[in-house]
């Protein structure tokens, strides 16, 4: 083989590895965040939340500027919907590992009635030490549940859970600037929510 | 002028000519804004049966306003719906249903019985063609609050009103606003839109979604 062919030989090789190298490795990491929900490009800041805690201040969103909230609508009676989001909420704090100090988890309630603010704050804990509970007067809750795109309606219960509350089960990121910037759907996976948290955390 | 300068000064020109080739070839990804969340609502439609927003996600819905005693400017408003219901064919949504409500915020006179009767005048299709309202505190937050769609009832009855157009896509998300005017036509216009939303909820997946993603970030509005 001639000292030309041999080179263009290597040439080639060098070239077949190098795009190897770059379509395995290099390109993957350029690839663009798909998220599991759907985003929202609106210019102004999320829907304004007028709420208690368990402590009785009054909560509202410009109060986490900085932070990523993660909002939240359901009940303490809920029967199956609101603990399996709350559980996968609590298991995307933990993938998330130091950076969920930076993530504040709102639930609000849609059963104002019944969810007392120490029992949602309970409840809430049960979940996660760090999440949050909030709940009020029901024309206040019914504004901030519809500025949400959230439904929620009672319904007949049984003799022991009393009456259900069937509601919207989507849960809504607000980034640092406080722009509601993502609704995720009920189908998501904790893996998938603290993804999509990981990215607005930067 | 040198080879050089000719070559250097020449592959700018032809950069921006195949460009432009391109463009015209492959046209832009057109894409409509996502501009909020739509409300979530619990309204009573004209069969009496319930209407919330988690009924019709997944839809495409193209939402107006109004009363049934209110005269002229709904029925303009209802023509173009009419209108956009007439020629629906010429839009190609995939297997997207799109729906349309119109809303009453006038539940004292509004009963279902009033919207069926209202309904079947303006010979809509009541499968596809929804008239609603609600309780008024709900009613308030639902549309002046969400759609942003302001109403006040006047000493007489009546209600002066804002006359929008809202078009939402199926997740939820409000993605057209319309104010009625008579210059030009809202059914074009709705009618394009539809088209846009339906193309861009064809290609939501794969590469195409990820140009479709693009095309939100670079602004590709309409």
């Amino acid at each position: 083989m001639s000292t030309t062919a041999r080179r263009v030989l290597i040439g080639v090789a060098v070239a077949i590895l190098g795009a190897f190298v770059a379509l395995t490795f290099v390109l993957p990491r350029f690839q663009p965040h798909v998220f599991s929900g759907s985003v929202i490009q609106s210019n102004d800041k999320a829907p304004r939340v007028d709420l208690q805690a368990s402590n009785g201040e009054t909560v509202r969103i410009a109060d986490f500027e900085g932070e990523v909230v993660v909002l939240y609508f359901g009940y303490t009676f809920c029967p199956d919907v609101c603990p399996t989001t709350l559980s996968k909420l609590s298991k995307a704090m933990d993938l998330l590992g130091e950076k969920a100090e930076d993530v504040q988890v709102i639930m609000v309630s849609v059963d104002p009635e019944r969810d007392t603010p120490e029992a949602l704050a309970e409840y809430v804990e049960y979940f996660h030490p760090d999440f949050m509970g909030i709940t009020g007067e029901l024309s206040a809750v019914d504004r901030v549940a519809t500025l949400y795109g959230v439904y929620y309606e009672k319904e007949e219960g049984s003799a022991a859970t009393g009456y259900l509350v069937n509601h919207t089960a989507t849960v809504m990121v607000i980034d640092r600037e406080g722009y509601l910037k993502l609704v995720l759907p009920f189908e998501g996976t904790a893996e998938q929510i603290a993804a999509d948290i990981d990215y607005f955390l930067g | 002028m040198s080879r050089k300068v000719i070559i250097r000064s020449g592959i700018p020109i032809v950069i921006i000519i195949v460009a432009a080739m391109a463009f015209a070839v492959f046209e832009p990804i057109q894409v409509l804004p996502r501009i909020r969340l739509a409300p979530g609502y619990l309204m009573t439609a004209q069969s009496g049966e319930s209407l919330t927003s988690e009924d019709v996600r997944g839809d495409i819905v193209l939402y107006n306003f109004g009363y049934t005693s209110c005269g002229d400017i709904c029925d303009d408003m209802n023509q173009t719906m009419q209108g956009i219901q007439a020629r629906l064919d010429e839009v190609d949504t995939g297997d997207t249903t799109v729906r349309f409500v119109t809303v009453s915020f006038d539940p004292e006179s509004d009963t279902p019985e009033e919207l069926q009767a209202y309904g079947a005048r303006l010979g809509a299709d009541g499968e596809q063609w929804a008239f609603a309202t609600a309780e008024p505190d709900h009613l308030a937050n639902v549309v002046k609050a969400g759609f942003e769609a302001w109403y006040e009832q006047r000493d007489d009855g009546s209600f002066s009103f804002d006359p929008a157009f809202i078009l939402v896509d199926g997740w939820g998300v409000i993605r057209g606003e319309y104010r009625y005017q008579t210059r030009a036509s809202d059914t074009d216009k709705i009618l394009h839109h539809l088209d846009i939303l339906g193309e861009e909820i064809r290609n939501a997946h794969g590469a195409a979604g990820l140009a479709y993603e693009a095309a939100h970030f670079f602004l590709c509005y309409p």
